[in-house]
């Protein structure tokens, strides 16, 4: 009954809480949608040609902010889809290949091979490092406009090719103005739903906690490759519209400096944020404008910008008028868990059966970094695993949960033995981790961090949640409402919308722990929860594994503080130099000889 | 034929080198790639051609103030771009930072410099030959950085410090290297590398400030492809790049030369990503 | 919302000219707005530069001598940088401003995007680009173009090799921009028609600091000539510079830029300034004595006591410049500024004398240059911007 009441109460808050939020957060929207559609009546046909740029711009920028602000995918030479777009689009209206089609087809077929390319341009994200990553999307920009060079006999060469015109009602400047500022309407909607989705969780995640990411199943590839090929296909379109606009493309309109304007604005706009890129857009688009001298130094201006940004304000724009988290946070904050709201959370123990690890062994090059492990793990029990530094405890963790592979030795679940490699899938057989430094997505809320331990029980996919269709946003009231159970059980739901990187360092330890249990782990691997940790905190959060254990988990903690072992543990096994120096109860190990000179002291 | 296009390889193969070898100086000293890498080779044509010709100073004065320029935005960078970006958690910040100094710098010399590309001096009053001067500076410079930094890293004590910081930074630090100044230092050098690959190879690439972009890019392959922080490594696939691009050039011709050195770029990256000679990743949990 | 704006002049004798010249108090009335849409910066500057300087010194001094009916003309002026997009913004901002008539942009690349947007604007445009469909008096009946045009270039040049060098195997090469590559394309068939052989055929970009390979492609094919077209002064410096290392002795024949102080400045050796030949205009040339036209050493005299700088850019650009808002002027002084009767009045230009041209127009042709005032020249002849004609170039 007081689970019940608890939940209900919780469930009326979050309701409340996601009501207000989204009514301030689509206020700024509503008034430039207000502004654009009204614009025709104060501006006169300049400013109609630069309002109808700034769309078109954001058309582009606003998939391209999915990669580069939420994703952190450094891609500089995005503009090589512009320019696929602009030339699919005029050379397919102009009949250079095959008959004249129509213009909207062109833009429809214009999007998919965006897509295609998109994804193409993209995938070295997955194998390179973040500068080599930035090169290479260099590379295929100067690739693009090259064949566009040379390519005479369809696209026209240097002398280029007209751009298509659009039918009535679209064939008029204002016509097409509303054309283009009604796709930059939809292009935000739909990134403002991907970005209050899980996948827009999950590229926050794996920008900035990739390990963490990995941890809660999500996998890079496919999602960046969904990514990929929804800005793939809108910076294609925006290239059609590109060339409309234009009424004439030549390969020497697509500038590194115009790539370069697309990725300043959305990092001055700010990382993860929809609102910040969009003014980013538009001021970078009409700064120029103001002030005729102003146009030869834009670049210059630009990157001035830029480094501002990255060295005082790296939240941008967003960071700015973020003003929720400007008002100050209580002080003298006690953490304090609510154990008893385990059971609405976890629900029935999993029957999982042992988690053991048979005569493991793990080379770092020269050094056996751990031999002839053997290890088990039962569900509803806790099992300590101590030893001094560079003894193999976490490199043990590790091994677990996937991110390296044992040379010798196997691991087995339930009797079956775990795949090798795919340690996203570690997350699918309910095994959860926290990290021995917290791996958190600093710049996003404590509930949308929590809310990432779910990731993998959402149901709906890319497309759903690009449209926001009704199981997309069952999916969101679902993983809301649980992560704010999560929090409560941590003791944290008070700070839910508060900034991560807010926190202090011991909230950010139990922020982990509440995103471990999202998962509803049949086994929790904690990698020294309780390092930087008060005495009073670790009281509590002894008592929190325990209560964990006892709701059918197989809980490993990692752990330098003798004590809370010997308190919580009912198995403990200790390391040293890779190999078992003893292993058994709590009250064995105290007593052990060896384990006392080596590690514990008299 | 092959002459010419061996010769020319060769001593554009080494300015590519050079650059290289700036980027992992840099590298070393701060585990960052920096964008200013292109922009120095850039600066170091673009000073020669202000001091010795259009301030009508000697060659050799030109030279060494040429080289102090590239060492002083060495520094720039690392106190501007580099330094406070270290300190924070973000990672790739500095990607960011040293690209938009190396913008800033770029658009300013095509504004107040000129946007096309402006006369080099000769620097040796000798007869035009076969084996001229613009091929042979180059290749002179590459060779003298390579022993020049071989003798600094085995032979004297702030060589020692350079290699101490890039090996293990915390270490370093533990044993009192003044691991900030030691930095400053490194980009300083590298600063001059950098400077010196646009002085020796002005006469080649005139002093034109969209080198900055092109130097940035074929300065990088060699790092990719070599093993980044490897300069051995840098310095034979620049050379292999620089022969590759002309013999590309005069095969298929110009447009299709650079599709064709992307693409062979981008194929060893993904084939390879830690480069044909680097080592593998780190532990990173 | 008509906002005045003075944008910064580039030209450092433009600001000479500017701070000279009083302004004359009947600046009462109301001023004429033109448009101007120059590359001043960019990669393809060189044409603008030399041209804002006739420009500025022709308005000052329409403005001096009392302006049209006592309106001062005013120039309103975008720097375009080189872009297209910059210059379809700069365009639409100067339909904003409701100016009478553009001049420019002055780069083909960009005119094929502002062409469209100016006759969508029903802007009157006079232009100096060369590309051939940057005319059209059915689809763009309001734009006129006051210099030749690709076919009348090259036709000069490639006449010049096939019948007065008597060269048969040619070898073109251009860089890789618009108006590059739109001229290998427009002349490789037009040599073809007159009986060349085109020996090697091919579109450099412009940055590749080695053109030896090309050059030694096109000895070992037997090319007897190599006519380059580019605007790039480095692009050309380059293969003039090779062909002097290679020691090859074939002419260079092609575009004008070929004899800019630009080129020169980047040349490794005067002397390899010899058996070049580019496109020039006649009226700009000096005759056979050694002498410029009476109308052009006037003219030659107003820009020194000026101080306005030939030496780093060519004569035809500036007097380009400064034909052109003098043919407006003269337009509007006929018929007024209403754009309808400025395109009538240039339909039925007879002959405009300009310094650098006599400009004529019909209702079916928008191109105003005439045929036989392009020749070719001697580069190395260079004095005060002007060239002597090219040897065994007749009347």
């Amino acid at each position: 009954m007081m689970d019940t009441q608890a939940t209900s109460l919780h469930a009326s808050r979050t309701d409340v809480f996601r009501a207000a939020s989204s009514l301030s957060g689509a206020l700024p929207f509503l008034a430039l949608f207000v502004i654009g559609v009204a614009f025709p009546l104060f501006g006169g046909g300049y400013w109609g040609v630069i309002a109808t740029r700034a769309c078109i711009y954001w058309v582009l920028a606003s998939g391209l902010n999915l990669v580069v602000g939420f994703g952190g995918q450094i891609a500089i030479g995005w503009v090589a889809l512009l320019t696929l777009g602009a030339y699919t689009t005029s050379v397919l209206v102009a009949g250079n290949v095959g008959p004249a089609l129509p213009p909207y087809l062109a833009l429809a077929i214009a999007a998919v091979v965006g897509a295609v390319f998109g994804l193409i341009i993209g995938l070295p994200a997955l194998r390179l490092r973040t500068f080599y990553f930035a090169i290479t999307t260099l590379g295929f920009a100067t690739i693009v406009t090259q064949v566009a060079l040379a390519w005479q006999s369809v696209t026209g060469g240097g002398v280029g090719v007209a751009g298509p015109v659009f039918p009535e009602p679209f064939s008029s400047q204002w016509g097409f103005y509303y054309f283009c500022f009604g796709l930059a309407a939809i292009c935000t909607w739909m990134t403002a739903n991907i970005a209050a989705s899980r996948f827009g969780r999950a590229l926050t995640a794996v920008r900035d906690a990739e390990v963490a990411a990995e941890a809660s199943g999500i996998l890079k590839s496919t999602l960046l490759g969904q990514v990929f090929l929804f800005s793939g296909a809108v910076a294609a379109v925006a290239g059609g519209l590109f060339a409309s606009l234009q009424s004439y493309i030549t390969p020497d309109a697509f500038t590194l400096d115009l790539s370069v304007l697309f990725f300043i604005a959305i990092l001055i706009g700010g990382r993860g944020s929809i609102l910040g890129p969009l003014l980013g857009t538009i001021l970078l688009t009409v700064l120029p404008e103001f002030a005729a001298p102003l146009v030869a130094w834009s670049t210059f201006l630009y990157a001035v910008l830029l480094l501002i940004i990255v060295l005082v304000i790296p939240g941008g724009i967003a960071e700015i008028l973020d003003f929720k988290n400007r008002r100050p946070l209580e002080s003298g904050r006690a953490i304090v868990p609510r154990p008893d709201l385990l059971a609405p959370l976890l629900g029935a123990p999993p029957d999982a059966g042992n988690l053991i690890l048979e005569q493991v062994a793990l080379n770092f090059g020269g050094v056996r970094a751990i031999d002839g492990l053997d290890l088990e793990i039962r569900p509803g029990e806790v099992h300590g695993l101590i030893g001094p530094n560079g003894s193999g405890k976490t490199t043990t963790l590790n091994v677990i949960s996937g991110y390296y592979a044992p040379k010798q030795g196997a691991i087995r679940l339930n009797g079956a033995a775990m795949p090798v490699g795919g340690l996203h899938r570690r997350a699918h057989l309910r095994i959860a981790r926290t990290f021995q430094t917290p791996r958190i997505v600093g710049s996003a809320s404590v509930l949308e961090n929590v809310m990432i331990g779910g990731t993998i029980d959402g149901k709906a996919t890319f497309v759903e949640s690009l449209l926001s269709l009704p199981r997309h946003r069952r999916d969101e009231a679902k993983l809301r409402d649980a992560a704010m159970l999560a929090l409560s059980v941590v003791g944290l739901e008070r700070l839910a919308a508060v900034r991560a990187d807010r926190l202090q360092h011991s909230e950010l330890r139990f922020t982990e722990i509440a995103r471990a249990l999202m998962l509803r782990p049949a086994f929790l691997l904690l990698d020294e929860p309780a390092a930087g940790l008060s005495a009073e905190e670790i009281a509590r959060l002894g008592a929190l594994i325990l209560a964990i254990a006892q709701a059918g988990t197989g809980v490993l903690v990692v752990e330098h503080h003798p004590d809370l072992i010997f308190d919580i543990c009912h198995r403990v096994t200790v390391l040293n130099l890779g190999k078992i120096l003893a292993a058994g109860t709590p009250a064995e190990i105290r007593a052990h000889r060896e384990v006392v000179n080596a590690y514990l002291g008299a | 034929m092959v002459a010419s296009i061996v010769l020319t390889g060769l001593a554009i193969g080494c300015i590519y080198a050079l650059i290289a070898i700036t980027y992992n100086v840099m590298f070393s000293a701060s585990r960052v790639f920096s964008f200013t890498a292109g922009t120095l080779g850039m600066l170091g044509g673009v000073l020669g051609s202000l001091f010795i010709l259009r301030m009508g100073m000697p060659v050799v004065a030109g030279f060494v103030l040429a080289l102090a320029g590239g060492a002083i935005i060495g520094v720039v960078t690392e106190i501007v771009a580099v330094r406070p970006v270290l300190k924070s958690l973000e990672q790739h910040l500095y990607v960011l930072s040293t690209l938009a100094l190396a913008l800033m710098i770029q658009q300013y010399t095509a504004i107040e410099w000129s946007t096309e590309p402006q006369p080099f001096p000769r620097l040796f009053d000798i007869e035009r030959g076969g084996f001229d001067q613009q091929f042979w500076l180059p290749m002179l410079a590459c060779a003298v950085t390579i022993v020049g930094l071989e003798l600094l890293y085995r032979r004297t004590l702030i060589g020692h410090a350079f290699l101490a910081i890039a090996e293990d930074n915390f270490a370093a630090r533990a044993l009192g290297l003044p691991e900030r100044r030691l930095r400053m230092a490194s980009f300083a050098l590298a600063g001059i590398i950098g400077a010196l690959a646009g002085f020796a190879g002005g006469q080649m690439l005139l002093a034109f400030f969209a080198n900055a972009p092109m130097l940035t890019f074929y300065g990088f392959v060699p790092v990719a492809l070599g093993g980044m922080g490897n300069n051995r490594g840098a310095v034979v696939a620049g050379l292999l790049l620089g022969l590759f691009q002309q013999a590309a050039n005069f095969l298929v011709g110009g447009i299709f030369a650079s599709v064709a050195v992307f693409t062979v770029f981008i194929i060893v990256l993904l084939v390879r990503p830690e480069g044909i000679a680097g080592a593998s990743l780190t532990r990173r949990v | 919302m008509a906002i005045t704006r003075r944008q910064a002049l580039a030209s450092a004798g433009a600001a000479a000219l500017a701070s000279a010249l009083p302004r004359p108090a009947i600046a009462a009335k109301e001023p004429i707005p033109i448009g101007y849409l120059p590359a001043l910066t960019g990669p393809s500057s060189s044409t603008g530069v030399g041209i804002n300087r006739g420009i500025q010194l022709a308005v000052q001094e329409i403005n001096a001598a009392g302006g049209i009916d006592g309106r001062q003309l005013e120039l309103i002026t975008r720097d375009t940088q080189s872009d297209p997009t910059k210059a379809v913004n700069g365009a639409a901002e100067l339909t904003h401003q409701k100016v009478s008539v553009v001049f420019g942009p002055v780069n083909s690349g960009e005119s094929l995007a502002v062409v469209p947007l100016l006759a969508r604007a029903n802007t009157p445009q006079v232009h100096p680009c060369w590309v051939d469909t940057l005319t059209d008096p059915k689809k763009y009946p309001m734009c006129f173009r006051n210099a030749p045009t690709n076919q009348q270039i090259g036709g000069a040049a490639n006449r010049y090799v096939v019948e007065v060098l008597k060269k048969k195997k040619v070898a073109v090469i251009s860089d890789t921009t618009g108006y590059g590559t739109a001229s290998v394309n427009a002349y490789v068939p037009m040599l073809k028609g007159i009986g060349a052989e085109i020996a090697y055929q091919g579109n450099v970009d412009a940055a590749n600091p080695d053109l030896k390979p090309e050059l030694l492609r096109m000895q070992s094919a037997g090319a007897e000539a190599i006519m380059p077209w580019s605007v790039n002064a480095g692009f050309l410096s380059r293969i003039i510079n090779t062909r002097g290392q290679m020691g090859w002795d074939v002419p260079i024949v092609g575009q004008t830029t070929l004899g800019s102080g630009q080129t020169k400045a980047l040349l490794e050796k005067p002397e390899y300034w010899a058996k070049v030949y580019p496109n020039n205009f006649r009226p700009v040339c000096y005759a056979a004595g050694g002498k410029l036209s009476d109308r052009t050493n006037a003219f030659v005299d107003r820009l020194k006591s000026a101080k306005i700088d030939m030496g780093d850019t060519l004569l035809w650009w500036i007097a380009l410049g400064y034909d052109s808002p003098r043919m407006i002027a003269e337009a509007m002084k006929n018929v007024g500024t209403e754009p309808d009767k400025i395109v009538g009045y240039l339909n039925k230009l007879k002959e405009f004398p300009g310094i650098y041209g006599d400009i004529a127009f019909t209702a079916d042709k928008h191109d105003g240059y005439p045929d036989s005032q392009v020749v070719m020249v001697e580069a190395n002849s260079l004095r005060d911007g002007a060239f002597n004609l090219a040897p065994g170039y007749g009347a």
